[in-house]
Order: C-alpha cells, then sequence, then structure tokens
C-alpha cells in the first residue's frame, strides 16, 4: 500500500509536535516539582506560620508523590482545568485565554505588518542593488538583527512617545477606550516587533531576488523588452517567495518568544507579561498554566510554518520524507 | 583550491603568491576588521575596567542623583547617585564574561556531543537527534524563564542555562560537518591503523570542523549577548547591584523622566557589542564558509 508522502509527512509532524508538547509539559511540571524545599514554603516566604504551610500543603497535594502529582496535573489541563490561582485565589485557564487572545492580536498584527513591509523592502532593495536604498537597507538589517528588542522599544518610547507624542508609551490595552486607541497603543509594540523580524526576511529575499534577476528567462523577459517592474513582478517575485515564506514562518516561531520581552516593555497584557509577573509572585498553578500555553502555541506556528514551507517547495514536496 | 591564477599572458601576477594564511586573511572584510578591532576594544575595556573606570560602579552617592553628564560624570548619575560610566564600564565585565562562557560552554558541549554522532552515526545518533529536536520545539525564553525564574536569578545560573539551551544547535551543524569528514579517506585510514573512536574524534576529525565550531562559538555568543541581555532585562539575570546593562536599562526606564543617561548608555553599548559581534562573525563565515570549512591548519 502506498501512503501519500505528505500526508506522510504531516502525520509525523503532526506526532513530533504531540511528543514535544507532552516533554513541555513534563519539563514544566518537574522544573518546580523537583526544587528543593516545598512549593508552599516558596509561596509564603517569610510570613509563613505553621498552620498556613499545613493548609497550603494540603491544598496543594504536595505530600502526593512527583509522579501522582503530574498525572493528575496533566488530566486537570487536558479537561480544562489549570487549578487556581494562588495570588488572585480564582481559576487560572478565563485569566490564561484573556492574556492569549491579547498576546495573538499583538502577534497577529505584527505579522500583518510584516508580511508586506519585508517583501516590499526586499524587493525594492534586489531591484536597486547596490544603489544608496540598497546600502542604507543593509544597515538597516544589521541593526535590527543586532539591537535587542528592549533597546529598540524604549528608543522608539523616547522618540515617537516622549518626544513626538504620537503614540502613548504604554499599551495598556485592556483600559483603551475606542478601536482607535486600542490601536494606536498598539502601534509601538507593533514596530519593535517589525524592526526585530524585518531585517531577516529582507536579507533572504534581497539574495534570492538577485539569484533569480540573473537567470536566462529574467533575461529572456528583458530581451522581449518587458518593462522592468513586469519582470521584477510577475517572474522573478513568484520564485523568490518560496524562501521568504520560509523566512516569514521562521520569524512568526520567533515572535512567540520575542513578544515576552515587548510585552514587559510596554506593559501590554499579554501571555508573556503574565508569566513573568507570575514567576515574580511565585503563583505555581499560573507559571505552569501560562508557560504551557505559551509553548503550545510556539509549537502550534512551527507545526504550521513547517507544513506551509513543505507544501510550497516543490523540490520538498516531492521528496519522500 | 588552485595555485596563484595565470594572467593572460601567462604569467603568475606576483601579488596573487601568499601562503594560505595570507589568502584567507585577503577574504576577511574591511567592516568585520573593523569590527574585531571594536571587540578588541571592548575585551580591553573589561579587562582594565578598575583602572579605566572613574569611580567604583556600586558606591552610591558619589555625585547627586540624576546629574546630565560633565566633566566630572561623562555619562551623568543615576537615581542612586552612582556614575552611569563606571557602571557601563564594568557592565561589560558581565556580559563578556557571561556571553562568552555560556557561548563555550554551547560550543565545548554540543562540539563534544555533534562529533561524536556524527562519527558512530546509528541508533544512539537517531534518538539523540529527536530529543534535541524537541529541545528545541521549546521556546528558549519560556525555558530559562522557568529555570531560572524558579531556582532564583544569579550570573551563573543564566550563564549555564544560556549556555545549555544553544547546545543543540552547535551539535546539529558539527553534526553535520563531522558526517561530511567522516567519509573522507584519512579517516579510514585511522581506523586501520587501529585508532580508538575517541582518539580519531580528537585527532583526525577535529581539526576538520574546527573552523565550523569556531564560527557557531561567534554566532552563539552574539545569541548569547541578545538572550542574557534580555533576561537580565526581565530581572532574571545578574542581580542588583551588579552593574549589569540589561539590568541597568530596566532599572533606569521608569525613571526616564529625570534622565536619560542610566538607559541610553548601556542600551548603546549593548546594541554596538552585538552589531561588531554579528559583523565580525559574518567575517569569519567567509573564511570558514563551505568551501574552506574546516581548513585551519
Amino acid at each position: 500500500m502506498r501512503v501519500d508522502p505528505i500526508l506522510r509527512l504531516i502525520v509525523t509532524r503532526l506526532s513530533l509536535a504531540f511528543v514535544s508538547l507532552f516533554a513541555v509539559s513534563l519539563i514544566i511540571f518537574s522544573s518546580i516539582a523537583i526544587l528543593p524545599g516545598d512549593t508552599a514554603e516558596r509561596i509564603l516566604g517569610r510570613d509563613a506560620t505553621k498552620q498556613s504551610l499545613e493548609a497550603l500543603r494540603a491544598e496543594l497535594h504536595l505530600s502526593d508523590p512527583a509522579p501522582l502529582r503530574y498525572g493528575r496535573w496533566l488530566a486537570g489541563v487536558v479537561h480544562g482545568d489549570f487549578g487556581r490561582s494562588l495570588v488572585a485565589d480564582r481559576p487560572v485557564l478565563p485569566y490564561i485565554g484573556a492574556y492569549l487572545g491579547r498576546t495573538l492580536v499583538l502577534g497577529g498584527l505584527a505579522l500583518l505588518v510584516h508580511i508586506p513591509l519585508s517583501i516590499g523592502l526586499g524587493l525594492l532593495a534586489a531591484a536597486k542593488r547596490d544603489g544608496p536604498f540598497d546600502i542604507g537597507m543593509s544597515i538597516a538589517v544589521l541593526i535590527g538583527m543586532s539591537v535587542p528588542e528592549f533597546v529598540t522599544g524604549i528608543f522608539l518610547v523616547l522618540w515617537l512617545a516622549n518626544d513626538l507624542h504620537l503614540f502613548p508609551p504604554l499599551a495598556l490595552i485592556d483600559q483603551a477606550q475606542s478601536m482607535g486607541s486600542a490601536l494606536l497603543m498598539l502601534a509601538l509594540p507593533v514596530m519593535t516587533l517589525n524592526f526585530a523580524m524585518t531585517a531577516y526576511v529582507v536579507r533572504q529575499i534581497r539574495s534570492s531576488m538577485i539569484d533569480i534577476l540573473r537567470s536566462d528567462y529574467v533575461r529572456m523577459a528583458a530581451l522581449r523588452g518587458l518593462p522592468p517592474s513586469r519582470i521584477l513582478l510577475a517572474h522573478a517575485l513568484p520564485n523568490a517567495l518560496g524562501p521568504a515564506i520560509n523566512a516569514i514562518a521562521l520569524n512568526a516561531s520567533w515572535l512567540v518568544g520575542g513578544i515576552v520581552v515587548v510585552e514587559v516593555v510596554f506593559n501590554y497584557p499579554g501571555l508573556g507579561r503574565l508569566l513573568v509577573e507570575s514567576i515574580r509572585f511565585r503563583d505555581v498553578p499560573m507559571v505552569q498554566g501560562a508557560a504551557l500555553v505559551l509553548s503550545a502555541t510556539y509549537i502550534s506556528v512551527n507545526l504550521v510554518a513547517d507544513l506551509l514551507t513543505l507544501l510550497i517547495n516543490p523540490k520538498l514536496r516531492t521528496r519522500t520524507a | 583550491m588552485t595555485d596563484a591564477p595565470i594572467s593572460a599572458r601567462g604569467v603568475a601576477r606576483p601579488e596573487q603568491r601568499h601562503s594560505g594564511a595570507v589568502r584567507l586573511f585577503r577574504r576577511f572584510p574591511i567592516s568585520a576588521m573593523v569590527a574585531g578591532i571594536v571587540l578588541l576594544a571592548y575585551v580591553t575595556i573589561a579587562v582594565f575596567a578598575p583602572i579605566i573606570s572613574p569611580y567604583s560602579p556600586t558606591d552610591i552617592f558619589v555625585g547627586s542623583p540624576f546629574e546630565p553628564p560633565s566633566s566630572l560624570y561623562l555619562l551623568g548619575t543615576d537615581n542612586l547617585g552612582r556614575d552611569v560610566l563606571s557602571r557601563v564600564i564594568y557592565g561589560s565585565r558581565t556580559i563578556l564574561l557571561m556571553a562568552g562562557s555560556a557561548a563555550g560552554l554551547s560550543a565545548l558541549i554540543g562540539g563534544l556531543l555533534g562529533m561524536q554522532l556524527g562519527y558512530r552515526g546509528g541508533l544512539v545518533d537517531e534518538i539523540a537527534m529527536r530529543i534535541l529536536e524537541i529541545i528545541m520545539s521549546i521556546p528558549s525564553i519560556i525555558f530559562a524563564l522557568l529555570i531560572v525564574g524558579i531556582l532564583g536569578a544569579s550570573a551563573p545560573l543564566v550563564t549555564f542555562t544560556v549556555g545549555l539551551l544553544s547546545v543543540p544547535n552547535v551539535t546539529r551543524v558539527v553534526r553535520a560537518a563531522t558526517q561530511s569528514v567522516v567519509a573522507e579517506e584519512f579517516v579510514t585510514a585511522a581506523r586501520a591503523r587501529g585508532e580508538t573512536s575517541l582518539s580519531i574524534v580528537l585527532r583526525e576529525i577535529l581539526p576538520n570542523v574546527a573552523g565550523t565550531l569556531i564560527v557557531e562559538f561567534s554566532i552563539r555568543t552574539g545569541y548569547a549577548i541578545l538572550f542574557i541581555g534580555g533576561l537580565g532585562f526581565l530581572g532574571f539575570g545578574a542581580q542588583p547591584p551588579t552593574p549589569d546593562w540589561g539590568l541597568m536599562v530596566n532599572e533606569g526606564r521608569g525613571m526616564i523622566d529625570a534622565s536619560i543617561w542610566p538607559v541610553v548608555s548601556p542600551a548603546v553599548c549593548m546594541a554596538a557589542l552585538v552589531t561588531a559581534v554579528n559583523l565580525f562573525t559574518d567575517g569569519i563565515m567567509r573564511i570558514f564558509g563551505p568551501a574552506e570549512r574546516g581548513r585551519i591548519s
């Protein structure tokens, strides 16, 4: 029996994603469970009294063996029960849902700007090769790759928020009055993320476009007297899209990690900042939930990116995995 | 590579007659050379920090809080009246030591692991690569936040964590480079001589993947600076009052209306350092690129 190679590949990737997700849950749980001292002591810190320690231990079932606690936690997670936040004393799940939603809004908006922007800039750099625009882009690409997001973010705040008063310095989107003010708040975080992401795709598109522009069929098109813009857009661009989509897909998975720092810079109430804050407050169930959902998002984005790259690249598609 | 090319008249052009080292050096772009000089300057500043810095990086109220730059305090003072310049200078020590050690750790473990897996192959290799793939499918920042945030943030732990998280990447690259060497005759010859696998890995394979390893070390250093800077910024890196650039940016950003210098100075230093590392990496990649990969002897 012959199985469709694409289907087989998809099944392989899917199962790998599931194994990864399981491994992540194990790592997240054990990183918290293996630690010296028990969770109750860590949560209560110096204010711990004997009674409060005992009560908390009983509540968290800390005297049970670790594998049992892991099984119970995982079973809960599968049923949508992430436990109760120790700080807010409310179920974790609604929190995570709301924060994840806002992270997806920020990430999605960043990608929405990222895709046309980086493809356009890459095209321009390749078309005007070695001209001032291309050289300027090369420098911008180098800076974009080298400057950490928190530095970019703070410089943008200093310039566009504090100096020019164009945008609010913080993105407290849950307090936004209207759609318009929410978009204004999102402007600086989206710019910061794009500054870091654009470089890679521009570089990718520029180098593959330059190769393609040297190819025979592009020369042929030029000899036939087609206008340069038509050659660039109709003949060369479709062939440069494969590597570009690959680069964009890689950026999308980078985004899930990179967004953590950007959310903290702009006080954006997303899942990344929730994770950082919960770690500070030693809110164990919240840390576990936020870390797990964020990792699951990362793994899903990676999966989609992988499959997309595969489906678009005919060379990879025909090769049996 | 062929010998010096013959010109149209059949005479070798004299300026092309150079030894291998000079030829390699010629391929090193000027930008990378400038970057190398900048890196050297950073290292020098870090090493001689106690001599260069005008004040102690942790002494409070050497000036009044938030002083603007002056001849006494070239980059001004922070909220506790500490000299920003001295803190930035000592901060170069913190980041270079942490990022360098982290990259070194990942190159050491990833290099040994990659060479062993690439040389041995088989089931062990298969299983190890699957495990590494799974580790790489978890976002590093979450991994690092969990470990550092819960075990307690400290400079050695952050260094160790960032180094370990880079091991899979290095392993993958070194393993691929090793696989292309293993098929060569000198490896077969060494095996025929009855050398042990450890000796083959160290004496036959290592010299041939050394270039790859150097490039990886350089890439990982740039990555580690960004990663450690980010963790420092989040408050999960070196702890106060350590002069750490990421931490300084975080401490100063809430008081940016009082003075921008405590924030801008470490931010610019960090951006310039990573830029230099990236340019330098580009340069050594040209030397040890696919064609010349590994040949440094």
